[in-house]
């Protein structure tokens, strides 16, 4: 498997290249506006691979995205979950679909919470086990944290609707990986997608989390709802702006 | 497309000998098709240029940049120009394009490490990898030419059979078989190399 992180530590937010060397296929998760998109075609070039597919984990609030600019300079659609509300054309991605990359498997887990269409990847290299090696955890499960609930719909019902759904996302879903499997959130440090406790470092386990962080260890839904509502930051100023911007080209002025 | 020669006038030039036609792509893309007569030079960022003018050895032919792609077309003419290189002509619409335009296509054939392991006895295994990299295991009965010697050793391979060029991962196997291949032997790519010969369990011998 070629995994190659590309961060930005300015707005903290993380983008991905996944292939797979023996078959020189990759796909680009989350590509950032501050990297480039002329710069994961280059890197994935350098290494073998060819891009095959540009997925969204959801449609981002802290960022602008380069997902669409990138597909188009690859002959691709942007893939995204199906619930996402985009007003230009893309691939819908449903919980269960895959992206068969030769030895590399990557499979897409519906993970709302941060947002309705916020999914997961989960990425296996089957020429060495058949475990889960890593997952992409976009806004669902952050190292120390988990991706706040109020940036779509910032009323309090839908808040705490979402909350609800994170708090499934994590536990039902991210925490039944195995504790080995590597944990890659697409935020990280001083982004304003996660809460007080989000850690400056990137990377962390399924373990670690289970064991460590304090959303994992609250196992009641209630509690866990009450405990994100009651720790929310103040949201960014612009995130509606660039949540627009991110939902494509169609827009009114 | 910015160049003002046509892909057919260009192509006339590599069929003439006087010009070079470098296809950028990976291995596996060049492997799969490639423009009939191309080289097949991957392109990467750390003086990608400087190391194909080292290879022309003093020789300052016309290149043309193949790619399917136009941020790699770009990126590999600037890397070509800034080592004083002449880049006059630039394709960046793939073997689709290429075929688009009547031009030929050549393509290296794939096989399998299931279909190697079914049919072993019916294949000379040729490893391209270096004499270090064999400690991890090779296929049973493979022999050894690393790539670098490959152009000085091809007459010790027999004409009359067919091979299987295996490396790590299916890259510099791609590029030794269709370079063998335009020497006329009989070659398949094993794709996926050692690494998907080992992730499918088949035999190794250890050296």
């Amino acid at each position: 498997m070629i995994f190659i992180p590309i961060w930005d530590g300015s707005h903290g937010c993380a983008s991905f290249i996944v292939g797979d060397d023996a078959d020189g296929r990759a796909i680009v998760v989350d590509p950032l506006a501050a990297i480039g998109a002329d710069t994961y075609i280059l890197s994935a070039a350098e290494v073998g691979l060819k891009i095959v597919g540009v997925i969204e984990t959801h449609v981002h609030a802290d960022h602008h995205s380069i997902a669409r600019e990138l597909a188009q300079k690859t002959d691709l659609l942007v893939s995204m979950g199906h619930k996402a509300p985009l007003r230009d054309a893309f691939n819908p991605l449903h919980d269960g679909d895959q992206f068969d990359l030769g030895g590399v498997q990557v499979t897409v887990w519906e993970t709302p919470g941060h947002t309705p269409d916020s999914i997961s990847l989960v990425v296996t290299d089957k020429t060495r086990s058949s475990d889960p090696w890593l997952v992409l955890s976009g806004d669902s499960l952050f190292v120390g944290d988990v991706g706040r609930p109020d940036l779509v719909d910032p009323t309090p019902e839908s808040t705490e609707r979402a909350a609800l759904d994170q708090f499934h996302s994590v536990h039902d879903k991210i925490l039944s990986l195995p504790d080995t499997t590597e944990l890659y959130p697409a935020h990280y440090g001083a982004s304003a997608c996660g809460g007080l406790f989000l850690s400056p470092k990137p990377i962390s386990t399924v373990g670690y989390e289970r064991r460590w962080n304090r959303f994992a260890q609250i196992t009641d839904p209630q509690a866990f709802v009450t405990e994100v509502l009651s720790l929310l930051k103040p949201p960014p100023v612009d995130a509606s702006l660039i949540r627009d911007h991110n939902l494509g080209s169609q827009q009114s002025h | 497309m910015s160049t003002s020669l046509t892909a057919q006038d260009f192509f006339q030039q590599v069929q003439d000998g006087s010009a070079l036609l470098l296809d950028v792509s990976p291995a596996h893309a060049y492997s799969k098709a490639h423009p009939a007569g191309s080289y097949n030079v991957p392109f990467h960022r750390r003086g990608w240029g400087q190391e194909i003018k080292r290879a022309l050895n003093g020789q300052t032919p016309p290149l043309g940049v193949f790619a399917d792609n136009t941020v790699i077309a770009e990126a590999a003419k600037e890397s070509l120009t800034a080592a004083g290189l002449s880049v006059p002509f630039t394709f960046d619409r793939g073997v689709k394009g290429w075929d688009q335009e009547g031009l030929p296509v050549e393509s290296v054939k794939d096989l399998t490490v299931d279909e190697l392991a079914r049919n072993l006895d019916n294949y000379v295994v040729v490893d391209v990898r270096e004499p270090y990299e064999l400690r991890s295991g090779i296929v049973p009965g493979a022999i050894n030419i690393p790539i670098g010697q490959l152009q000085g050793r091809a007459s010790e391979l027999d004409r009359s059979k067919p091979h299987a060029i295996i490396c790590a991962s299916g890259n510099r196997s791609a590029s030794a078989a269709s370079w063998l291949s335009q020497q006329g032997l009989e070659v398949a790519n094993v794709v996926g190399g050692m690494s998907l010969w080992m992730g499918g369990r088949h035999p190794v011998e250890r050296v």
